[in-house]
């Protein structure tokens, strides 16, 4: 394993393209908490979230809200998962890294290495922005209740990256793959899941990354709508996206192994 | 021991049969020419072998065991097209293959310099030409000096001086003891280094073997006299001359055994026929192999 991190850190280290995404993703946290957070702590609405008990960006709900914002900034994560791994079918390097001595299973471990890699970059990025925007905007002391939801985030971004990884060596080529992976997590599976929702119920929250968003819900607003839908226990949600993970890999795995590169 | 053990390997590409029911063997020690026309199944022989496409029948071993990864570490492949990463320079890309075989980066600059890339090594591989990815390739194939060596079309888009050199180089490491697989449709590439050869069309493995049990190349006469067609008479009566033609200012006369050109002089000047011009000739593999590939059975 040392050696299949090591090989990929020298496929990126001089790779500027990744280096520039990279920080753009872990920007985007912090940022797209910030204006939120502005708002939020504006004189008017600090009263509305004083009388209805919580201040979503105070400890301990913090880590709640931070969590639900930043579940919307997985894309750029995913583009750069799409762009390592769609590299190496255009370069056709996916065949001379076999060709010079690693087993398919590996190429397919070194691509997972790097599904785990950013989406840990990814939760640590958010914890930190939950920490600092905890202590800026929240008048309670440092709590880690609630901190669960973090980890339903890591969940969602795994999914998220495992489905970019999926498409990544189906599809092979960049544009396309990128085209199919933001229509999908931008647009589609929401109309799916509304459409789903109003013909058969809850079983729309099911949807791969919507199971995600089921258990991420925004503070307050979330308790609001929930209570004006029927939906499953969070334990219905966990097991449906742990088994989405699952199916993605094996699919990922089954198409390596079998077939021409 | 075998480096390379084929058995009735099968392979399809939707409609399109690349190879049926190809089976040989290379020894160790061997340069084996995989010979034939583009589009005969070569690169798809060698990818299969090295694990980028699957074989639907078949089976083979490296090293007489089951192929894996350990063994194509120890083999130098260069497979159809130089595969790089274009934002990578020469000198990084080889650093890759280095730590995919498990080598060290110490061998990295005595391979750039065999191939002469070393003063272009830092720059970007995208901003190479086409001869010097084909470098690159040989280069990353010499990495850590394997003992075996897979070169398939190892002289695409060099130029002439390129194309020598590497058929110098290859014949440098055949005399070094290595086993080199050479798939090639330029045949005087093979010629002259190969002593096994596998012929193959349309995915149909038509012979294989050594060179001069699979291409029966008898040498040939090539004479010239005041009146040829005397001397072509003459030699149309010669004791095992099987044809003599007249080709050109010369007759080419060709028998059934390795002509002893001594006693064909002294049977011509017993005719009373004294030649201007005689050489011994060997049939060149193009023939040889057009022969071969271009029977309909």
């Amino acid at each position: 394993m040392k050696q299949l991190l090591y090989t990929e850190w020298l496929k990126v280290k001089n790779y500027r393209t990744f280096w520039i995404m990279l920080l753009v993703a872990i920007i985007m946290i912090p940022a797209g908490n910030y204006v939120p957070a502005q708002v939020m702590s504006s004189r008017d609405l600090e009263q509305a979230s004083k009388m209805l008990g919580q201040s979503p960006f105070g400890f301990p709900t913090v880590w709640q809200t931070v969590a639900n914002i930043s579940s919307y900034m997985t894309a750029l994560f995913g583009l750069m998962l799409i762009i390592l791994v769609t590299n190496e079918y255009t370069f056709r390097t996916s065949r001379q890294n076999i060709i010079d001595g690693w087993e398919r299973r590996q190429f397919v471990y070194a691509k997972l290495a790097w599904v785990v890699l950013l989406s840990l970059i990814a939760l640590l990025t958010a914890v930190l922005t939950a920490v600092v925007f905890g202590f800026i905007y929240g008048s309670q002391s440092f709590s880690l209740e609630g901190f669960s939801y973090m980890w339903y985030y890591w969940l969602q971004l795994l999914l998220a990256l495992c489905i970019a990884l999926l498409l990544a060596v189906l599809v092979k080529r960049t544009g396309f793959a990128m085209a199919i992976f933001l229509g999908y997590i931008m647009m589609l599976e929401q109309t799916l899941v509304l459409i789903i929702k109003r013909v058969a119920g809850p079983l729309g929250g099911l949807l791969p990354l919507q199971t995600g968003d089921e258990l991420l819900p925004f503070p307050l607003v979330g308790k609001m709508v929930d209570s004006m839908s029927t939906r499953y226990d969070d334990s219905v949600y966990l097991i449906v996206l742990l088994g989405y993970i699952a199916l993605a890999i094996y699919l990922v795995f089954r198409k390596v192994l079998k077939s021409d590169l | 021991m075998s480096i390379l053990s084929l058995q009735n390997i099968s392979k399809k590409y939707g409609a399109v049969q690349a190879l049926s029911g190809v089976s040989f063997d290379v020894p160790k020690g061997a340069v084996y020419g995989i010979l034939g026309p583009n589009g005969s199944g070569k690169t798809t022989l060698l990818g299969i072998v090295t694990d980028v496409l699957k074989a639907d029948t078949g089976s083979f071993t490296l090293f007489d065991q089951p192929a894996t990864a350990r063994q194509r570490r120890q083999m130098g492949t260069l497979l159809e097209t130089p595969n790089f990463y274009h934002y990578l320079s020469g000198y990084r890309n080889l650093e890759i293959a280095a730590a995919i075989k498990q080598r060290g980066h110490d061998d990295i600059a005595r391979v750039l310099q065999i191939c002469g890339l070393t003063a272009r090594q830092h720059a970007a591989f995208k901003t190479y030409s086409l001869g010097m990815k084909q470098r690159l390739a040989i280069a990353s194939v010499l990495l850590g000096d394997p003992d075996v060596l897979v070169l398939d079309e190892p002289t695409n888009g060099l130029d002439p001086s390129g194309i020598a050199e590497v058929r110098e180089l290859v014949r440098q490491l055949a005399g070094a003891g290595k086993t080199i697989i050479l798939a090639s449709h330029l045949l005087d590439e093979v010629e002259k280094v190969c002593t096994h050869v596998a012929i193959l069309r349309r995915g149909q493995l038509l012979k294989s073997g050594s060179v001069e049990a699979v291409i029966s190349r008898h040498d040939f006469l090539e004479l010239a006299a005041t009146d040829n067609t005397a001397l072509q008479t003459a030699l149309a009566a010669y004791p095992g001359c099987t044809s003599a033609q007249l080709n050109g200012n010369v007759v080419v006369a060709v028998f059934n055994d390795s002509p002893d050109a001594a006693a064909v002089n002294r049977y011509l000047s017993q005719q009373g026929i004294w030649l201007q011009h005689l050489q011994l000739r060997k049939k060149s593999l193009e023939k040889a192999f057009l022969e071969i590939t271009n029977d309909p059975a």
